[in-house]
């Protein structure tokens, strides 16, 4: 890893730490108990498995003889089993498009698409790793862990890019149960975003998408005889008044909307939207609120 | 020429081009504008979009506009446009130019002759032949081509009259005498003359005729008038109309000699006003110094007003040897004096002694005898330079011994002793009446009222030369006033008393009109034509149609009458007039003159020569082209998005136009302006450009070293040093100017010489280098030496001495005794300490050189030990080693000395003793 990618990693992560700064940690709900089987900080406020004390109650019948606490016990006659707080961790899956398209801002005072699309995966990320949760991204690049460490290594693992246009999203070694954040601008092909999730709902992923898009992507206010690029240059289209593509435009875009809210509920996900010219702490705020709150 | 709304084409046809403007408009609007290149990444929605549309983008209308306008002004610039062209005169006959060339047209003549000049290229062109005839100084015609008279136009002056009658009957005359056919163009000043409307009758006949004329309204400045302690002004004009305020300027001579505004009043025409006065209050001091009123930027001679004697007042010391008693005023001596002088003269009266430094016109004694013979020796002097003594008899004389044996020089006569009473109590006789005055008596022409009497006199003792000097006699003969000349001035005697003892002379208004004509008092009117019978009076200045005074040269004197009854011509010619005793200014206007518009009869085509020349306008038209242009590059690089990006194209751009628009010069001026305020604001230390490039490159580097030793270690922090060329630049600004000396030199000019020495004395110093060491050593032989006493022989520089060892300069900041530059023993030269100086007591110094030297003069080539080069390293090796770079210090010490002696002078001196003067406060 070069000095440059570990400074912009470093810079990264400190910019996505001021953006989680204000808001607590993000307690993703575990939806399924029995699947996560690995022990975390994750208290469920009842009773279960875990290291913090949680309450004494009288032994009853069928209580193991080694969960008696005879400290407590001794005060009296009585049995007095300690009991510990349920603590479990839950599992995230991080994916964010790193492609070409992602590369992009209309106007040099707007961020690009990516740097916001990083800013709140790792603000997330963040919020996640204080609560206790593991936090890692899609694919075998880098696992879900836990701890602060892992934080850097996500924002190193944030800061490459990716040479195509269009990324696919990365839907190997996924746990199953897991939650799932996919960030991208969606623009690519539909059907590789569908295979994804259908994967991911297929292994009782469940999840949040959110579609980063730049103002003129949602406006359209082209005019002119126009040649419109890709970032790469791959793709090209030459209109010769883009005013009259307008409409058009926006209803494909439209359509392109609708098939991913379908898709999302069809696997269960949440889908949102976030544009470049808007503040990040909304968008963080709602990803929040989404992760703590997805259930199917 | 053709014509197309005033505006004239030297090839219409090009404007045909105009026509392909629309097929133009068509081709430029079907070629669409290059397409924008944008980064889009949603492109993968747009794909498969197609274009409903099979029509192209259009250029936006206002590009396509803008492009047209561009053309359209270069199509029209090229076919060469001109504002104003002059109009073609259509015949092609001989043309003849009348010019009326008086002095109403003199204010605005540049106009007229820039026209006049038009008019004759226009006949060159048409080949036509053109006579030229100035109605104020009638020729015969002659028609000759018109590039003849081109070369004389410069000479073609208006003069300072209007047409007058003969004028005009010659010029009719010459009319005549010519048999062919012309048109006319008559370039009029717009005020009516008498005959004017019989000259133009006779010019219609003969062709066509034309008025050229201006439209501004003509102003006059009648003559000065002093009334009531006021000199009254009045300005007239020829057209009333608007309300006008006209400021009339009064010039004459401040008591330096030099000509200047003295004061100036404003006259307000209220609307329809033909005449507007302004007054004008100023002591007679001052009053007496106007030589000339004229309206304020005015250029002609009618707008002057020349001054006579008529304002000055003249200054009359009056005198007598008796001490005014009070009460007995009609008893005084001096009381008629009084009477008859206040109102028309400035009279003091005091001491001779206290009187005579005030230098007054005319000095009378009343019943004085003897004087101080110092006073006596200096009322002498004074009559010799010019002034006038007169006297009056009295007891007093008749009882001295003044003038009786032999002529004393201040009394015009010898006295016989005693003088004679007649008529009276005791006496036979009856009190004498006043003889006629004899023609070549100053008061000749004037009336003897019958009841002027003499009842006592003194007696003049017959003389051989008696006879020449009377000027006045009584009935039987005896003399009544006597004059003589001495020197310049001259001396009259009345016999009798001036106040009414012996005579009732001075009850008379003949009394005051003797005193008049004596030029004692002067008149406040003009003398009367009566008056005027008989003298001849010399021209001694003469206005030119402008209003310039300039000398009369060898005009011949004119009849008195003649000045006051006729027009002003060539023969009487506006101007100051002297005839020996007063000043008579005959001004252009008299103060019953009126300005009369011109009228002309209808059908006389009347132009106004107010109109703006011919200017042609293709450069103006070809460079607005040319900024559609760049307007169209910029406005393109917009349409295609491309303008954001090419920043620096914009700048470019932006500068381009700035250029085309002669922003580039305003710079310059302004930089050059700058350059000066920086000068002003900052000390720059100067060296003498020698014209070798070699040394002044050195004299810059060695300042440049100074400059910063004294920024480092000084609170001295002097900009860049500056060359100066003694010819062109100004010293003032430097304190310090280092004047390497090379024997290829130029000698300065006597300009420069002047001006260096003005620097000297205003406290400025040279620092002379004859950079060979030996100045001193081998008495100032070698060549540099040589040249430099041929460079300063003519500088105003005072004597000098070696540098004394208690100079200021060895203290001024480091204590120094020897000043090394590049030699080290050559000897430094200063101004001399004055012989008087002296050591204080207890001082190690004499208080020496109040102020600074004005120049040092040495040869140890400073400007070489000082030079460094651009990263401040030292340029030229001084000495060997470590003691070569003691003595680089000590010539830079050197020089922060003498920087430091310029800026405080003997400050530093001063500051040495403060211990001395506070410890004797102490005490």
């Amino acid at each position: 890893m070069t000095t440059t990618a570990a400074s912009n990693a470093t810079d990264l992560r400190h910019r996505a730490e001021v953006e989680a700064d204000s808001l607590p940690p993000l307690l993703v709900q575990a939806e399924q108990l029995a699947g996560s089987v690995l022990l975390g900080e994750h208290g469920r406020r009842r009773a279960g498995m875990g290291d913090d004390f949680w309450q004494y109650r009288p032994a009853q019948p069928g209580d193991s003889r080694r969960l008696v606490d005879h400290r407590r016990s001794a005060r009296g006659d009585q049995q007095f089993i300690r009991e510990r707080e349920w603590q479990i961790a839950q599992t995230v899956h991080i994916w964010v498009d790193q492609g070409g398209s992602m590369r992009f801002a209309s106007n040099p005072d707007l961020p690009q698409k990516i740097d916001r699309a990083r800013k709140l995966a790792l603000a997330a990320s963040i919020l996640m790793v204080r609560a206790g949760e593991r936090v890692g991204l899609t694919g075998t690049t880098l696992p879900p862990r836990s701890g602060n460490m892992q934080i850097l290594r996500l924002a190193e693992a944030l800061s490459h890019d990716d040479s195509t246009d269009y990324a696919p999203p990365e839907h190997h070694a996924m746990i199953p149960h897991a939650r799932g954040l996919f960030i991208s601008d969606f623009l690519g092909p539909f059907d590789e975003l569908q295979l994804a999730l259908t994967k991911a709902a297929d292994r009782g992923l469940r999840g949040v998408l959110l579609q980063i898009l730049d103002p003129s992507e949602e406006q359209f206010p082209f005019t002119g005889r126009t040649v419109f690029e890709s970032v790469t240059g791959q793709l090209r289209h030459e209109t010769l008044k883009a005013s009259a593509l307008r409409d058009r435009y926006l209803e494909r875009l439209a359509e392109r909307r609708d098939a991913l809210d379908q898709l999302c509920r069809a696997t269960g996900w949440r889908m949102g939207l976030h544009h470049t010219g808007d503040s990040a702490q909304t968008a963080l705020l709602w990803l929040y609120h989404a992760l703590e709150n997805s259930t199917s | 020429m053709t014509t197309l709304a005033g505006i004239g084409f030297t090839t219409p046809w090009l404007l045909l081009g105009l026509l392909a403007l629309p097929i133009l408009w068509l081709l430029l609007r079907a070629v669409p504008p290059t397409p924008v290149r944008r980064v889009f990444p949603a492109v993968t929605l747009l794909l498969g979009l197609n274009d409903d549309d099979s029509l192209s983008d259009r250029t936006p209308w206002w590009l396509l506009l803008l492009r047209l306008l561009a053309v359209a002004a270069a199509i029209i610039g090229l076919s060469g446009p001109v504002l104003n062209p002059t109009q073609g005169n259509t015949g092609n006959g001989p043309l003849l130019l009348v010019l009326d060339a008086s002095w109403a047209g003199a204010d605005h003549w540049t106009q007229t002759s820039d026209q006049i000049t038009a008019q004759l290229n226009e006949a060159g062109r048409a080949g036509r032949t053109v006579a030229v005839i100035r109605l104020t100084m009638p020729e015969p015609l002659q028609f000759l081509s018109a590039d003849v008279w081109r070369k004389q136009v410069a000479g073609l002056l208006p003069q300072p009259w209007q047409p007058s009658p003969d004028q005009i009957t010659a010029t009719l005359d010459y009319i005549v005498a010519s048999e062919v056919e012309f048109d006319t163009l008559w370039f009029s000043d717009g005020l009516d003359y008498s005959n004017r409307d019989q000259l133009t009758a006779t010019l219609r006949d003969r062709g066509e005729l034309k008025i050229y004329q201006t439209a501004i309204n003509t102003l006059g400045l009648l003559p000065a008038k002093f009334a009531d302690g006021a000199i009254e002004l009045q300005v007239i004009r020829s057209t009333p109309g608007s309300a006008e305020q006209i400021t009339v300027l009064a010039q004459g001579r401040d008591p330096g000699g030099t000509k200047r505004v003295l004061a100036s009043a404003t006259a307000e025409f209220s609307p329809d006003a033909e005449t507007a006065s302004a007054k004008l209050i100023l002591p007679s001091e001052l009053r007496a110094r106007i030589t000339r009123f004229e309206l304020k930027g005015a250029r002609s001679a009618g707008m002057v007003a020349l001054t006579d004697d008529s304002l000055r007042r003249r200054e009359v010391a009056l005198i007598s040897s008796q001490t005014d008693n009070e009460g007995l005023v009609l008893l005084s001596p001096l009381h008629y004096l009084r009477q008859a002088l206040a109102p028309t003269s400035e009279l003091y009266e005091g001491a001779l002694g206290d009187l005579l430094p005030a230098n007054p016109d005319v000095i009378i004694l009343a019943d004085v005898a003897q004087l101080a013979s110092d006073e006596e020796q200096k009322l002498t002097d004074w009559v010799e330079q010019g002034g006038m003594l007169l006297r009056f008899a009295g007891p007093r004389l008749a009882a001295s011994d003044i003038s009786r044996s032999e002529e004393h020089p201040l009394m015009p006569v010898r006295l016989r002793s005693g003088g004679r009473s007649l008529g009276g109590a005791m006496s036979w006789g009856e009190p004498k009446t006043l003889a006629p005055f004899v023609e070549d008596s100053p008061f000749h022409g004037l009336a003897i009222p019958d009841e002027v009497t003499v009842s006592a006199q003194v007696m003049a003792q017959p003389d051989p030369n008696l006879a020449a000097r009377v000027i006045a006699e009584l009935g039987d003969g005896t003399p009544l006033v006597t004059r003589k000349t001495l020197g310049q001035g001259q001396i009259v005697l009345f016999h009798v008393t001036a106040n009414a003892e012996w005579t009732t002379l001075p009850l008379s208004g003949l009394f005051v009109d003797m005193l008049e004509r004596l030029a004692v008092s002067t008149a406040a009117k003009p003398p009367s034509l009566a008056e005027m019978e008989g003298t001849t009076w010399t021209p001694i200045g003469i206005l030119d149609g402008f209003g310039r005074l300039s000398d009369a040269g060898t005009l011949s004197g004119v009849d008195g009458p003649k000045l006051m009854t006729e027009l002003v011509g060539p023969d009487l010619r506006p101007g100051l007039y002297d005839s020996g005793s007063r000043k008579l200014a005959r001004n252009v206007l008299r103060s019953d003159d009126v300005l009369r518009p011109s009228a002309w009869p209808a059908g006389v085509p009347v132009i106004g020569t107010v109109a703006a020349p011919e200017r042609a306008l293709g450069g103006i038209l070809l460079s607005l082209a040319l900024v559609f242009l760049a307007l169209d590059v910029a406005a393109s690089l917009l349409v295609s998005g491309l303008l954001h990006r090419s920043r620096s194209a914009a700048m470019i751009l932006v500068l381009v136009l700035a250029g085309g628009l002669g922003l580039p010069a305003y710079q310059a001026q302004a930089q050059q302006d700058q350059g000066l305020l920086g000068l002003s604001s900052e000390l720059a230390l100067a060296h003498v450009l020698t014209g070798v490039d070699q040394v002044d490159g050195i004299a810059h580097d060695g300042l440049r070293g100074l400059s910063s030793t004294l920024r480092f270690r000084t609170s001295i922090e002097p900009s860049e040093p500056v060359g100066v060329n003694l010819e062109r630049d100004e010293l003032a600004y430097y304190p310090l100017l280092y004047w390497p000396i090379t024997t290829d030199q130029p000698i300065p000019s006597v300009e420069a010489y002047a001006k260096l020495n003005a620097y000297l004395r205003a406290g400025g110093m040279v620092l002379f280098d004859t950079r060979d060491a030996n100045l001193a050593g081998s008495g100032a032989n070698s060549p540099n030496a040589r040249k430099l006493q041929q460079l300063a022989r003519p500088l105003d520089i005072p004597p000098l001495e070696p540098l004394p060892a208690d100079h200021v300069l060895t203290r001024a900041f480091y204590l120094l005794q020897d000043f090394p530059g590049r030699h080290q023993r050559g000897e430094l030269w200063v101004e001399a300490a004055p012989a008087d100086a002296e050591q204080i007591e207890g001082m190690p110094f004499r208080n020496l050189n109040d102020g600074v030297t004005p120049v040092v003069i040495g040869g140890n080539d400073w400007g070489a030990a000082w030079a460094v080069d651009g990263n401040g390293r030292p340029l030229l090796p001084v000495g060997r080693g470590f003691a070569g770079e003691r003595q680089r210090e000590l010539a830079y010490r050197f020089g922060v000395n003498l920087v430091m002696h310029v800026l405080t002078g003997n400050y530093k001196s001063d500051q040495v003793h403060v211990p001395a003067l506070l410890d004797r406060l102490g005490q």
